[in-house]
């Protein structure tokens, strides 16, 4: 008796699993730097990319050119944010059945990357891979013009601080000088300071006293933070990730040089950098493309946390990527077999390229035709252990 | 595949870092000014075909002559100190090289565009091999051809005359003197020699990665280009091919999939071997290979013949 009741508890077992196994299912891969210095900015838009992949499944996943329904599937890969490592592992993203790449974390790593890449489709005389990338992290003002098979949802920096330094020229009318302070040997944060926060502060009238500059392995800051002080600046910028950041507020905080105003990178406006030095932060303000500021942030906010991560302008990019792409996989028709895998890939980088406008946890990104975003963003500023709202400039 | 034939043009490329290391060694000397002429063979390259137009295989050669005088002219001031001194002097020229670049603009307009070295905004557009047609197989193989050249070069090399010399230098600089050898002129060629292939290898990394800028030629990447041999033993030049596989192809490649396990395992393992196999993996001198398929070990043969 408990043998045939074993047997028949298998067999529907069985039978309800064979459905599940026979399901299609299209993978989204992601990449970038999972381990290393900045390792946390790779495992925060990977569990992004789990939580969104989770919501998009459980919500019936992404339609079919036949009409059939199929799951999303995602899968993590390590660069180490070493460019001869990332182009590695995007050729072996390119051969398993992957349909598109997210990522990747470095713009040292994206830059070669890209190059690797066809730069125009259909140019025959071309060997590049073809493949489409749709980058949620690197920064880096400019990349997506080297590849059109590179598409990016990151935030455009340059109009996001010319408009920070018109708002602190209005809101802080006293204030005249500013000191920049760099993390010299980082693509990202070097390009922000010297191409954009620079640029954007002297456009809006305020005078550079003094430039500092340090490494990303840096541990000691006193004689940058020794001619912040000497410069006696109203306004200390600081381009540099959340590591480094932390180590020079520390300094100055030992050195006890307090400006009338703080800005930080970008990438700095994380749960890293609280954590790192919540007291030594406070009244920094950062512009950033995520804030948990509506119910659909609060939500992916929520549910990234619910795999381990924190989500930050660089992973909320991540999740916002994998839903644009659930919508564009559902309008481009894809068939979703091994045989038509290239064509797939090639109609979702075509239906990205179409694309004018995607909803994203801010409102509304703006998508340009060469293959970079403009997205909605606040400043925030940290306050008591925490990120809050000091402008919202779309309200 | 794509994958496959991208990873032998990795390896290709570190075997002759590596291998550009195992000629200085030879002699005794530890230099790290090799990502230093890695380095400068990237950029010369990368200016020929990227700026100039020229094609890749004369840019390697320019970027091998120019690299091997530069070893010259620093080897003969350098080699002058030894042991660890050598060590810091040839660091000092590795970052001296890097920071050189960090700053090194010069960019010239192509087709609409600004290509060149931009300091520490790097050289983009390297794009010879996508750009004329190459696919990843054919620059796998261009690749390998030129290593198969060198490791050729350099295995002769260590069968004649002239590998003796280097050696008799790098087991005793002071019978190797006694004996008439110009131990000023041996080093200078060895370094000169190192350097020329380690230009050859950064040319050819310049243009598999598209972008190249002054972070990548650091102390990671000398630290690499002399564990290679030390790895694979000094015995052969084969023992850094295997290194090489080792290293970048099982410790980097092989192991990704465990993460942040990796950057332990890959210290722990290194360490593993260099305590199995202290003279490295193929060891001090490699046995013939009629020794190593012989069934008979060697000693027993030698013990039979004494009786």
């Amino acid at each position: 008796m408990k043998l045939k009741n074993f047997a028949a508890a298998s067999i529907v077992t069985m039978m309800a699993a064979m459905p599940a196994l026979a399901e299609t299912t299209i993978k989204i891969a992601g990449f970038g730097a999972s381990s290393g210095v900045v390792g946390i900015f790779g495992q925060n838009s990977s569990a992004a990319m789990q939580a969104a992949v989770e919501k998009i499944n459980s919500e019936g996943g992404v339609t079919l050119a036949n009409g059939s329904k199929a799951m999303l599937e995602t899968e993590y890969y390590d660069d180490r944010c070493n460019a001869e490592e990332g182009i590695s592992v995007l050729r072996r993203i390119a051969t398993t059945n992957a349909a598109i790449a997210v990522g990747p974390t470095c713009s040292n790593v994206a830059e070669p990357l890209f190059g690797i890449l066809q730069a125009k489709v259909d140019d025959a005389g071309d060997t590049g891979l073809q493949f489409p990338i749709f980058t949620d992290v690197a920064i880096k003002g400019g990349l997506a013009g080297i590849s059109e098979w590179v598409f990016r949802n990151t935030p455009s920096e340059a109009t996001m601080y010319d408009d920070l330094f018109a708002w602190l020229r209005a809101t802080y009318p006293d204030t005249k000088t500013i000191f920049g302070g760099v993390e010299e040997d980082f693509a990202h944060s070097r390009f922000t300071w010297y191409s954009v926060m620079k640029a954007a502060a002297e456009k809006h009238g305020f005078e550079v006293v003094g430039e500092g500059q340090w490494l990303l392995n840096d541990t000691n800051f006193s004689n940058q933070a020794r001619a912040m002080r000497r410069a006696e600046p109203d306004i200390i910028a600081i381009s540099a990730h959340p590591f480094t950041t932390c180590g020079m507020l520390r300094e100055m905080d030992r050195q006890k040089i307090s400006p009338k105003v703080l800005v930080g990178l970008t990438s700095s406006s994380s749960l890293e950098t609280l954590t790192g030095c919540a007291n030594e932060a406070e009244g920094l303000i950062i512009p950033t493309s995520f804030a948990p500021v509506n119910d659909a942030a609060k939500y992916a906010a929520d549910a990234v946390a619910a795999k381990g991560g924190a989500l930050d302008l660089h992973s909320a990019a991540a999740w916002e990527n994998f839903m644009i792409l659930r919508d564009v996989i559902n309008a481009a028709g894809i068939e979703g077999t091994a045989e038509s895998l290239q064509s797939d890939r090639r109609k979702i980088r075509d239906a990205l390229g179409a694309l004018d406008t995607v909803e994203g946890l801010l409102g509304t990104n703006k998508r340009l035709p060469d293959g970079e975003a403009v997205k909605p963003y606040v400043f925030v500023g940290a306050k008591d252990g925490g990120w809050a709202v000091v402008h919202n400039p779309g309200s | 595949m794509e994958f496959y034939l991208g990873l032998l043009q990795i390896l290709g490329v570190h075997t002759l870092l590596g291998l550009s290391a195992y000629v200085v060694l030879l002699t005794g000397q530890v230099s790290m000014a090799q990502a230093g002429f890695y380095a400068v063979g990237a950029y010369v390259a990368a200016m020929c075909t990227a700026m100039f137009g020229i094609h890749i295989l004369p840019a390697v050669i320019i970027a091998s002559v120019s690299t091997g005088i530069l070893a010259m002219i620093v080897g003969f001031p350098a080699l002058r100190v030894r042991g660890l001194m050598l060590v810091v002097a040839t660091l000092a020229f590795g970052e001296m090289v890097r920071m050189f670049f960090f700053n090194f603009r010069w960019q010239i307009e192509r087709d609409g565009k600004l290509i060149g070295p931009n300091g520490a905004e790097g050289f983009r557009a390297i794009r010879f091999f996508p750009e004329n047609g190459w696919e990843t197989g054919d620059v796998a193989l261009f690749i390998w051809c030129i290593v198969v050249i060198v490791l050729g070069l350099l295995w002769w090399v260590d069968n004649t005359r002239a590998g003796a010399v280097l050696r008799a230098v790098g087991h005793d600089e002071v019978a190797a003197q006694s004996v008439g050898l110009n131990l000023t002129t041996i080093k200078v060629a060895a370094m000169a020699l190192g350097g020329a292939i380690a230009g050859i290898g950064g040319g050819l990394y310049a243009h598999t990665v598209t972008h190249i800028e002054h972070g990548v030629f650091g102390i990671l990447l000398a630290t690499f280009a002399i564990a290679y041999p030390i790895l694979g033993g000094l015995g052969s030049v084969f023992g850094t091919l295997l290194a090489v596989i080792f290293i970048q192809g099982f410790l980097v490649e092989g192991l990704r999939f465990i993460g942040d396990w990796r950057s332990l395992l890959f210290g722990a393992l290194i360490l593993l071997v260099m305590n199995l196999r202290p003279t490295g993996l193929l060891g001090e001198r490699m046995s013939p290979l009629k020794t190593l398929f012989s069934r008979k070990s060697p000693v027993v043969t030698n013990a039979k013949e004494t009786q």
